[in-house]
């Protein structure tokens, strides 16, 4: 950093590197200079001409967007001609932009409102008429208005590079330029909304918040999105406890202002009609509507009764539950019933990854590190369908850095556009693959590897002795489904791992073989649908669901038990990183509890001893007893990532790669919760064909 | 004796000075006001109960933008937004307000609402007997301080015939 | 076909094959010196043809006059990337026809310009970008290129000496933007002919990013008589700074309009009076444009004393452009002028940057108001303001060549604004819809 430039802005000495521009070197000296087009991360556009400063020494205004800072500039941001120009462009800008501002949606943020507020002219002096164009609707999601467009190029640019998707273009010329759909009329995308949340003005306006209410109406929450497993921060608008909105505009969290469709506009599952609001009970064959104490009390006698005369319990958890609620369950299955059968759908093989690194937590990559490293190698998944983020983070990472990807997949992915070299194998023959990359990638200073749930078992071993064996450093994701599927690892829903990869002495039965025993008493599902995949052969079994929604498996149930959704609770959430995040609660909903607090009431009612069962007890007790969670509080307390390290020496138990299946889902599908989102489910099924494996 | 003579004369005359500007006036018009008995009389600015205006076609004026309620200093306005389409046409903008409600045991009749509307749509009017027993009463709704509309008259509005028809097909 | 007769005044280099029968063929150019100053070059070294060209003082004749010798050199010749010959052929500015008149009656000049820009750069494939509206061009340009591979001078072995290069001709799709050498880069890779971020500039970045030399075709047409008659030959025809003659497009109000070649410094009245045969109908000229609509607009006393190079005009306060000269008569409407003049920049805004977008769209809204005579003293004012917020302000020149002959017109027109206000009377903005209500 030795060789800084030094310019002046202002009157005020600023050092920035070479190559820095002058908008962005004023920026850090906190000098504000407005502009629309200009954002960054995204190629340069020098469009909006809001951003014009004077140099000394140059002739004309120049846009402080593109010029990059010169050793001994003199730079003038707030001069008569800079006020000038800006006064004008604003003047321009509003000369055929509607002054609708009552009902635009973005009225209340809107940058163009700030800037006209704090640079503008007073006064109008156009009194012409003005253009317009009726107001388009493009998907279910995004709604066009031309006239409140202001040009400034973000949309494309976002949906071209950040997203590498590339759906919209500009159409007509001149003052009759618009943004198009590159389908005509309607989007065929990702359904990301990132245009939506870009746009400076209220020409794009989401499907789910339009005329809702005003910005200023809304309660703001960050919390982590409940879906994938990449574990977005998401702020939920929140009005009359109705979640109305999702966006990262803060650009706080790991994602920064990345969402995807699920993050932004899936909450609706939140006040779906179909949502559980009291507890259900089978009386004469039928699930009646019953009060929480009774169905309580029904629950716990009938386990206190199974307890007693030693009969098999099968317990399932959740890998959209908090950590808290996974801590608790499998301490309320091993210490309160005293079984080990306790399972969950297992969508990746962390155990054996864990297990072959052996103690080298640095090995284990976080999100920030798809960004970061030089070369990355995608083995066997779909990074733009499943794992949305990583993708983006990979996508941005190229961009900026120029880093060099690499894909071993079934079929066609999106990051073919830009990774030097592409395999295609048979799924379970991805190794081959890896291998014809070994001149390639022993020529990488550094790599990344993640690998979908078709690596497993001894397969994740040979990788990792592949990755040894090309002598560079190696970093790992082992990719899994949902938002705390890692975290149901690292928690112990594992009939032979406890909390921390903790070997337990007598291992129970696994998910399958508790459908599969005909001698099942209770069958206990927290938060999952296993009867979506498998049928329960214990005719005779008492279930117990804890769920949102009347799924195929609370439609077997004897006790259905409504939980708060993840947009309802406190928690922690472990992120296919690794990474540990807090949720907090937005919303609520009449009638339900968070799963900790029904788990915690069943105890009660069963007189068991498991401890205080508030959230901070618990991720105390998480924090004490579960390897590699001892994580700074403060970092998880201000909404920050804290990276967990779970494990530093071998896992001595047979891995059972048999088990593990991912749900495969794509950008628009969501196991059982994703039904359940009308958003998610009214879009066009696109990226479609083109980038399913 | 000329004082007590003295203070006679100029007691009647101060009766008779008192009673010249009473029955002056006696001759000029009343300022007393009847009321509760006879109605009562406002200056015309004065800020009674809300009234929510409609335009010129009968459509409401009041397109939820929620500044009323962001101006409100007690915070007693609620509105929920809702959006206009081509079957029902509520306001002559994008959106209406679905809800619109006053609490009038919080309101304060600052009329910052009234000119924080940019639509003109939220005005004061001369209602002002709002007392109740009860206190839930005082939350007044929008059908309660919407402008009545002419006697027969229906809002005015322009419907798309090809939007009118799918509707008619749908119900 | 030539359009006009030529003048005795002409000092005919460029031009000096026009007219003779079949004067687009190849044969009709070999037999008369063509190509053998290519076969020259073939002698030369890189630098030495580029230093021919810098002693010529041969400025780009598009309209902005950047010295054509110096772009050259900015090519680094030492890069591993590919280098390319764009012609710049989207000859769209209003009163200017020089580039058509050289490509349909001497294509194979053109070829040659390039050859030997191909020669001086390194570069291995060409690109001529012709306007969309001049689609017969494109039958003869293919013809003469076709002809010229026929010939082996052009192809992967150029008269049997080992030289590499190919020419195309491509169609624009009738953008005035993509006149603009970047928009053109832009247009040519099949993208939105809207202009780039400069620097950097085409000679090291151009088309597909790879260093590349864009000229006018008036400029590549210049360069086989500078090879042939040496460069100080050349420069000595022009004045001091500017070397050559220059194809000039007398327009408007003037008895024999048309495409001539002039010395550079040819005095202003001579070319109108004796080249040009004066003012239609002996009257007086109102107002003067030198080189085409996007230049500043001079009365005619003004442009009398003048003569055509580039430090003249400067001094005047406008631009020599690309020699498009527009001339007006006494008879002239100046308001309709300026509004015929923004209407076409209206149109021809491509609509990247705010000012131009916004401001072309609004001038024009207005010029036609204050045509009808609607409006007051203040909107005069406020057209002459507006274009100067445009100055400057945007990102491709477009802006500026709206902004220039207005703010010009309305300065040195304004009586002609005021008169036309006078004559209707107006009340005071009734209602956006109708800004103005005419009383009488």
């Amino acid at each position: 950093m030795a060789d800084l430039v030094t310019l002046t802005i202002n009157g005020k000495t600023v050092q920035a590197p070479p190559g820095t521009l002058v908008i962005d070197a004023a920026k850090r000296a906190g000098i504000e200079i407005p502009a629309f087009c200009y954002y960054e991360g995204f190629s340069l556009q020098a469009a909006c001409r809001m951003c014009l400063v004077e140099v000394e020494k140059m002739p004309k205004l120049q846009a402080s967007c593109t010029l990059p800072v010169a050793e001994g500039m003199v730079v003038k941001t707030e001069s008569d001609p800079v006020v000038k120009a800006r006064k004008s462009t604003l003047e321009f800008l509003l000369t055929n932009h509607p002054l609708d501002c009552p009902v635009c949606d973005k009225g209340g943020e809107c940058e163009l409102q700030d800037m006209v507020f704090r640079y503008g002219a007073a006064e109008s002096r156009f009194t012409e008429i003005k253009h317009h164009v009726d107001e388009k609707q493009w998907s279910p999601i995004v709604f066009y208005d031309a006239p409140r467009c202001i040009l400034c190029y973000r949309c494309i640019r976002v949906c071209s590079e950040g997203m590498g998707v590339g759906a919209l273009g500009i159409v007509n010329r001149g003052v009759y330029s618009e943004i198009a759909p590159s389908h005509g009329d309607h989007l065929e995308c990702d359904e990301c909304g990132a245009c939506i949340d870009i746009c400076p003005v209220g020409a794009l306006t989401s499907g789910t918040y339009r005329y809702q209410t005003r910005p200023w109406e809304m309660k703001h929450v960050g919390t982590i999105c409940t879906f994938c497993s990449n574990g977005c921060k998401t702020t939920l608008g929140v009005r009359n406890e109705k979640i109305v909105r999702g966006n990262n505009r803060d650009k706080s969290g790991i994602n920064g202002e990345f969402l995807c469709i699920k993050g932004r506009f899936a909450f609706d599952f939140q006040d779906h009609p179909e949502r559980l609001t009291s507890p259900l009970m089978r009386i004469d064959g039928k699930l009646q509507e019953v009060s929480w104490a009774k169905a309580l009390e029904a629950v716990a006698k009938k386990f206190a009764e199974v307890k007693a005369r030693n009969g098999k319990f099968g317990i399932v958890g959740s890998t959209k539950t908090t950590n808290e609620e996974n801590f608790f369950l499998q301490k309320f299955a091993r210490q309160g019933l005293g079984t080990n059968n306790i399972d969950h759908h297992r969508s990746g093989d962390v155990v054996t990854l864990m297990d072959a690194l052996a103690g080298r937590t640095n090995a284990l990559a976080t999100v920030e590190d798809c960004y970061q490293m030089k070369a990355a190698l995608v083995v066997g998944a779909d990074l733009a369908q499943e794992h949305p983020l990583l993708a983006y983070q990979l996508r941005a990472n190229f961009r900026h850095h120029n880093a060099r990807v690499y894909t071993v997949t079934r079929g066609p992915v999106r990051e073919d556009q830009y990774s030097v070299s592409r395999v295609r194998t048979e799924p379970g023959k991805e190794l081959e693959g890896v291998e014809s990359l070994r001149p390639m990638l022993s020529q990488e200073p550094e790599l990344l590897i993640l690998f979908g749930s078709s690596i497993k078992g001894e397969d994740v071993r040979r990788l990792v002795a592949f990755a040894d064996s090309l002598n560079i450093p190696v970093k790992y994701i082992c990719l899994v489904d949902y938002s705390n599927s890692r975290g149901a690892v690292d928690m112990g829903l594992l009939p032979d791992l406890g909390p921390g990869y903790q070997p337990v002495d007598n291992p129970g039965l696994t998910l399958p073989e508790m459908m599969a025993a005909t001698d099942l008493d209770v069958l206990w599902v927290v938060g999952a649908n296993p009867l979506a995949r498998y049928s329960l052969a214990a005719a005779n079994a008492f279930v117990v669901v804890q769920e949102m929604f009347l799924t195929e498996t609370a439609q077997r149930a004897d006790v259905v038990l409504p939980a708060a959704s993840a947009y309802e609770k406190n928690g922690t959430v472990t992120n296919v990183t690794g990474q540990c995040q807090k949720l907090t609660a937005a919303a609520k909903t009449m009638g339900t509890k968070p799963d900790l607090e029904i788990m915690g009431l069943l105890a009660k009612e069963m007189k068991l001893n498991l401890g205080i069962w508030t959230v901070q007890s618990v991720f105390e007790q998480i924090r004490t007893q579960v390897r590699g969670y001892n994580i700074p509080l403060p970092v998880v307390a201000t909404g920050q990532a804290a990276q967990t390290s779970p494990l530093n020496g071998r896992i001595p138990v047979i891995s059972r790669p048999d088990l593990i299946q991912s749900a495969s889902n794509t950008l628009f599908t969501s196991g059982s919760l994703g039904r359940y989102s009308k958003k998610l489910t009214s879009v066009l099924e696109y990226p479609g064909e083109l980038y399913r494996p | 004796m000329a004082s007590k003579i003295q203070e006679i004369l100029g007691s009647a005359a101060a009766i008779a000075k008192g009673m010249s500007i009473t029955f002056k006036e006696m001759l000029q018009p009343t300022i007393t006001e009847d009321y509760p008995d006879g109605p009562a009389i406002f200056q015309e600015r004065f800020r009674g109960a809300h009234v929510l205006q409609r335009d010129e076609n009968g459509l409401e004026k009041c397109v939820a933008c929620f500044l009323c309620a962001a101006a409100c200093p007690v915070e007693c306005i609620y509105i929920e937004a809702k959006e206009n389409t081509e079957q029902q046409r509520i306001s002559g903008g994008e959106r209406y307000a679905e809800v619109y409600n006053i609490d009038y045991s919080r309101c304060i009749f600052c009329g910052y609402c009234v000119e924080a509307c940019p639509t003109d749509a939220i005005t004061h009017g001369h209602g002002f007997e709002l007392a109740s027993y009860n206190t839930s009463t005082l939350i007044i709704r929008k059908e309660q301080m919407l402008a009545p509309l002419e006697p027969g008259k229906k809002p005015s509005v322009v419907l798309d015939p090809a939007a009118t028809a799918l509707a008619a097909d749908h119900h | 076909m030539l359009y006009n007769e030529p003048s005795p005044l002409e000092t005919r280099v460029l031009t000096r094959r026009f007219g003779l029968p079949n004067s687009a063929h190849i044969d009709t150019y070999l037999a008369h010196g063509g190509y053998r100053s290519f076969e020259k070059c073939l002698e030369m070294t890189q630098e030495q043809i580029i230093e021919e060209v810098k002693a010529s003082n041969l400025r780009g004749r598009g309209g902005a006059g950047f010295p054509t010798g110096l772009k050259w050199s900015f090519v680094p010749r030492q890069s591993p990337k590919p280098k390319y010959i764009v012609v710049n052929a989207d000859e769209s500015e209003p009163g200017t026809c020089k580039d058509r008149v050289l490509m349909e009656n001497d294509p194979h000049l053109l070829i040659e310009g390039v050859l030997i820009a191909a020669q001086a750069v390194g570069a291995k494939r060409g690109y001529i970008y012709i306007r969309g509206e001049y689609r017969y061009l494109i039958d003869i340009m293919d013809r003469a290129i076709e002809e010229a591979y026929s010939r082996n001078y052009l192809g992967k072995n150029i008269l049997g000496r080992g030289i590499e290069f190919d020419l195309y001709t491509h169609t624009g799709a009738g953008a005035y933007e993509c006149g603009e050498e970047s928009a053109l880069l832009e247009s040519l890779e099949g993208k939105r002919g809207q202009p780039r971020i400069r620097p950097p500039f085409p000679a090291v970045a151009g088309l597909y990013q790879c260093p590349t030399v864009l000229n006018n075709v008036e400029t590549f047409c210049a360069v086989p008589s500078i090879i042939e008659m040496g460069g100080k030959a050349w420069a000595e025809l022009g004045v001091p700074k500017a070397g050559g003659t220059k194809l000039t497009c007398l327009t408007g109000h003037i008895n024999k309009p048309g495409v001539y070649e002039l010395r550079l410094g040819f005095p202003v009245e001579k070319m109108i009076n004796e080249v040009g045969g004066g003012i239609r109908g002996g009257k007086k000229m109102k107002a003067f444009i030198p080189g085409g609509s996007s230049c500043p607009v001079l009365t005619g006393e003004e442009a009398w004393p003048l003569t055509m190079d580039y430090d003249s005009m400067a001094k005047a306060g406008t631009m020599l452009g690309s020699g498009g000269v527009i001339i007006m008569d006494e008879d002239t409407d100046m308001v309709k002028a300026a509004l015929r003049i923004m209407h076409f920049y209206q149109h021809e805004s491509c609509g990247w940057c705010i000012p131009c977008r916004e401001g072309t769209t609004w001038l024009k809204k207005l010029l036609t108001r204050l045509d009808q005579g609607l409006g007051t003293s203040r909107d005069i004012d406020l057209v002459g303001d507006l274009a100067q917020n445009m100055l400057g302000r945007t990102f491709c020149p477009l802006g500026d060549a709206a902004a220039l002959p207005t703010i010009s017109i309305v300065q040195k027109f304004r009586h002609e604004f005021e008169a036309k206000i006078a004559k209707v009377q107006v009340a005071m903005p009734a209602s956006a819809n109708h800004p103005f209500v005419v009383v009488q």
